[in-house]
């Protein structure tokens, strides 16, 4: 029930680039390839900038705005041009789209900031409001929960997901409890403040297992990494997937890969 | 050296005048704020008598039943304004005093007082200061009679904030007085009434 | 586990019975006040966004609404008074208490007067105050401090109480929480009659018609003014709304946010003096206006958060609050308007506050529930990076610095450098890096396996 704060009339068009994101370009490869699976077979035309990092949030979350100003200030650089640009997380677009904009408040270079803000997308929010799919054509037999990280909030991407994982044929997406509820990740926060950041992981994995799943899925690898790295603790059986793993698997699955 | 006053007032222009631009006042129309309807009813009585149901509120438009009512909870002795005094003399078994006496305070079980008004879409009860003869006699009995006339229910809350006038005294009274602070467990009556009946004149 | 943070180490360390009751009674508000909302509006989104643009726009115009009260509640026959600082209110009080020859004061609840500590400095001047909201009373005989702004005992369980009932002489221990209600019923009876003054604060000021409004479910307030000749409310400046239309918009929210309630039991719109031919009631009305740093906030770039209307729901939905409680905020306001608005309330003392705006993982649940849409994350990261640039060393303390990690992402050839050597990781064990972040994740979770440099190549050679 957040306001929208997506920038609105954001590029669209099937000439993209991609933003891997920091954490699946160090942990989480697959993922960053199902996303250029998924896309390719969309009939984009990916540009991947070699020179991309991070998009800033770790420094900006923790008050250092100074340091998150530099990363930021690079990612326009290396992103420059106005194709849209596509990111498998909520997090890092709210981060460019909404975070940016705050750091860079009493900057000069603001505007440029803000047009980079302006041309960012969340993967899933992408291709339904982008590029205006709503079914998916692919196959997945599975029960699964949906982990609907904070950055969400505010966006399309919830109901873009749930569309599109609706339309799989097999997939049975159960509801959660307490969807509100935020994991315990916030980045810094999950390593300074331990133990309430574990209490919420637990809470969390409660709610995403409850109904005994197959694929528990998510948007953020952020989100990801902490409970499921508590999940892995516990040595917990769920399979755990980026929707974008989901999305590609869905089209082998169905001979469409 | 400034007053208080002069001190406040400048530092209000100092944090706002480097403002750029001032948000302006939002127009909002009164159809915002009206409740949901939680049925369907056939006039504004029938409405109210749902709401205040709902909000733990009795509807009684019967002396009969209002006199069993106080006879079953033991509440024969109260309070009554003198000008409503003809109108529940009738009360049989029931008996009151129309002037308020601070001493008898734990001894008057019923205050029967004039509302101004209802709110069908909450089930609220309004009274002010000009309408109501003692304010004490509609706080401090276990039971509070409010008299309300059927031509003064209205149905939203935004009427009966039309009606304010300048009375200095309004009480919107949606239910017993009531607190949850022990556990969160809901207990009815504290320092108000624990029983709030709106009895409808015709 | 260990930590650096405060308000996680109260967490961690808080009983059980605390927790639970803190954690029940949060979540059972935010269920009610989800199901409120959801029945009766249908759109329930507009409602608050308009409530906040109308605060936003009072407090972007503070100085004419201001002007507009006084003058309202002069013409109802109220004085009015106005106190910069904390020291000046509490002297006002104290100045308008001898002023009628009052000794014995009964209040109704304000977070105000508990950040002016007015209870303790009117006592140490030799007047008598009594709590009258139950849970208030409760915290008065105590000698404790609220939990949460709405139901400030939350903490508190029966057993706790009864033992005080039978220590403060209210009957012999019995935990039923009716018998417990009925006697404070019977106790605070007494105390209202025997007061020559009673004092409230004001959840709502409307400058039209130079009205306060108090929004209870007790009977408290209303007996406040019902027994003695004189009344003081005693209000922040931040509380006007511009008409008595717009209470409406605002009455309807506060309930339904805070508890789930469609309004409170009682909604009082106080505006002068009794009618002279009212028997009962105040011959007198104060109103005296505090400002205590709320034209620093107004100032601030935090400004916004100004717009709170205390109704409690971000304390019930933040995940932070419901593990910690109230308590671990060692301030007046907890949650997360606590976590912007007492910092800033400290003034100077702010470092002391700053590692409030950290306890939180700014997942925004707050601005979603928030009546008046204060967008709190935004608050929060905007006090985040002021105790960074002021050096607060609290806020800080469990943070690891990032200069090194902004260095390594503006520079593409040591981000690659990093992607290669981040394999060794894969063959260390990485519970014995003796970093304190890593130390701090992998207490409860195991890291992923490093894949750095491995979807780069994927790219380069397909096709």
């Amino acid at each position: 029930m957040s306001l929208l704060h997506t920038p609105p009339n954001r590029p669209t068009g099937k000439s993209v680039q991609l933003m891997t994101t920091c954490l699946c370009d160090a942990f989480y490869s697959d993922v960053a390839k199902a996303t250029v699976e998924i896309l390719d077979f969309l009939g984009c035309e990916i540009e991947l900038p070699d020179g991309q990092t991070c998009c800033g949030q770790p420094a900006f979350n923790a008050g250092d705005w100074a340091n998150s100003r530099k990363v930021i200030r690079h990612a326009e650089k290396t992103f420059s041009g106005d194709k849209p640009i596509i990111v498998p997380s909520g997090s890092c677009a709210a981060m460019i789209f909404h975070g940016a904009l705050l750091a860079f408040e009493k900057e000069e270079d603001l505007p440029a900031i803000k047009a980079f803000g302006e041309r960012t997308w969340e993967l899933v929010d992408y291709i339904v409001y982008g590029l205006g799919i709503t079914q998916w054509p692919g196959k997945f037999d599975a029960k699964m929960t949906f982990h609907r990280s904070c950055h969400l909030r505010g966006s399309r991407s919830p109901e873009a997901v749930n569309a599109l994982l609706t339309s799989i044929e097999g997939v049975d997406l159960q509801p959660i409890d307490e969807v509100e509820q935020c994991c315990g990740f916030g980045g810094t926060f999950s390593v300074s403040f331990p133990n309430i950041s574990e209490k919420m992981g637990e809470l969390k994995i409660e709610n995403l297992t409850a109904c005994k799943p197959d694929v528990v899925a998510a948007g953020d690898m952020g989100c990801m990494m902490h409970f499921g790295g508590m999940m892995d603790k516990q040595g917990m059986p769920y399979k755990r997937m980026h929707i974008a793993q989901v999305l590609r698997d869905s089209l082998k699955n169905a001979g469409k890969l | 050296m400034s007053s208080d006053r002069e001190k406040i007032f400048s530092a209000i222009r100092a944090a706002l005048d480097p403002l750029p631009k001032r948000t302006a006042k939002p127009e909002w129309k009164r159809e915002l704020i009206v409740c949901n309807p939680s049925g369907e009813f056939s006039s504004l009585k029938e409405q109210l008598a749902d709401k205040l149901a709902f909000a733990s509120s009795r509807y009684c438009d019967s002396f009969d039943q209002l006199a069993e009512t106080l006879k079953a909870e033991n509440s024969t002795f109260g309070y009554c304004d003198p000008e409503l005094a003809p109108l529940f003399e009738k009360l049989d078994g029931i008996t009151f005093e129309t002037e308020y006496d601070v001493a008898k305070v734990n001894e008057y079980t019923f205050g029967i007082t004039k509302a101004s008004a209802a709110i069908a879409e909450s089930g609220t009860i309004v009274l002010k200061d000009g309408d109501t003869s003692s304010r004490m006699g509609a706080l401090t009995p276990w039971i509070h009679i409010a008299a309300i006339k059927e031509s003064d229910i209205v149905a939203t809350i935004p009427e009966a904030i039309d009606r304010f006038g300048d009375d200095p005294s309004i009480v919107f009274c949606t239910g017993p007085s009531k607190t949850a602070d022990v556990e969160g467990i809901l207990i009815e009556g504290v320092h108000g009434p624990g029983i709030q009946i709106g009895f409808i004149l015709s | 586990m260990k930590s650096k943070q405060k308000i996680d180490l109260v967490a961690r360390d808080l009983t059980n019975e605390v927790h639970e009751a803190n954690f029940i009674g949060a979540k059972m508000k935010s269920e009610r006040r989800y199901a409120a909302l959801g029945r009766d509006y249908a759109d329930p989104d507009k409602l608050r966004e308009t409530a906040g643009l109308v605060k936003q726009h009072t407090l972007e115009h503070l100085d004419k609404y201001l002007e507009q009260a006084e003058a309202s509640f002069e013409r109802n026959g109220a004085k009015v008074h106005f106190a910069f600082d904390e020291d000046t209110a509490k002297k006002t009080v104290l100045n308008i208490m001898n002023e009628h020859g009052c000794k014995s004061m009964v209040k109704s609840k304000s977070m105000l007067t508990e950040e002016l500590e007015l209870l303790h400095y009117l006592e140490d001047q030799g007047k008598e105050v009594i709590e009258t909201d139950l849970g208030e009373f409760i915290l008065q005989i105590d000698n404790d401090h609220p939990s949460h702004i709405v139901t400030p005992i939350v903490h508190k369980n029966r057993r706790g109480i009864a033992k005080s009932f039978e220590r403060e002489g209210l009957g012999d221990y019995n935990d039923d929480p009716e018998t417990i209600t009925r006697r404070a019923r019977a106790h605070l009876r007494q105390k209202y009659l025997d007061a020559d003054i009673g004092l409230t604060g004001a959840n709502f000021v409307s400058a039209e018609s130079g009205r306060i409004v108090l929004v209870t479910n007790e009977g408290n307030a209303r007996f406040c003014m019902a027994a003695n000749k004189v009344h003081i409310a005693i209000v922040g400046i931040e509380k006007i709304v511009p008409t008595d239309q717009d209470l409406g918009l605002f009455l309807n929210l506060i309930g339904r946010s805070g508890t789930g309630q469609q309004l409170t039991v009682y909604n009082q719109f106080i505006g002068g003096p009794k009618l002279k031919d009212q028997p009962n009631g105040p011959e007198h009305m104060h109103v005296i206006f505090v400002d205590n740093r709320r034209t620093e906030v107004l100032a601030s770039d935090c400004r916004e958060i100004l717009r709170c209307i205390r109704c409690g729901a971000c304390l019930n939905v933040c995940p932070i609050y419901r593990q910690s409680g109230g308590h671990a905020y060692r301030s007046v306001y907890p949650g997360p308007v606590g976590a912007v608005l007492s910092p800033l309330l400290a003034g100077n003392r702010f470092p002391e506050l700053a590692d409030l705006p950290k306890a939180s993982s700014l997942c925004g649940a707050c601005n979603e529930v928030c009546p008046v849409n204060i967008p709190i994350p935004d608050l929060l990261l905007r006090l985040r990076d002021k105790a960074k640039r002021e050096g607060a060393k609290e806020a800080m303390k469990g943070t690891p610095n990032l200069a090194m990690w902004a260095t390594m992402c503006s520079q593409p050839t040591m981000w690659k450098a990093a992607l290669t050597m981040g394999h060794t990781m894969n063959h260390i064990p990485t519970q014995l890096i003796p970093h304190p972040s890593a130390m701090s994740w992998q207490g409860t979770r195991k890291l992923p396996k490093f894949e750095g440099g491995e979807f780069r190549k994927w790219f380069k050679n397909r096709k």
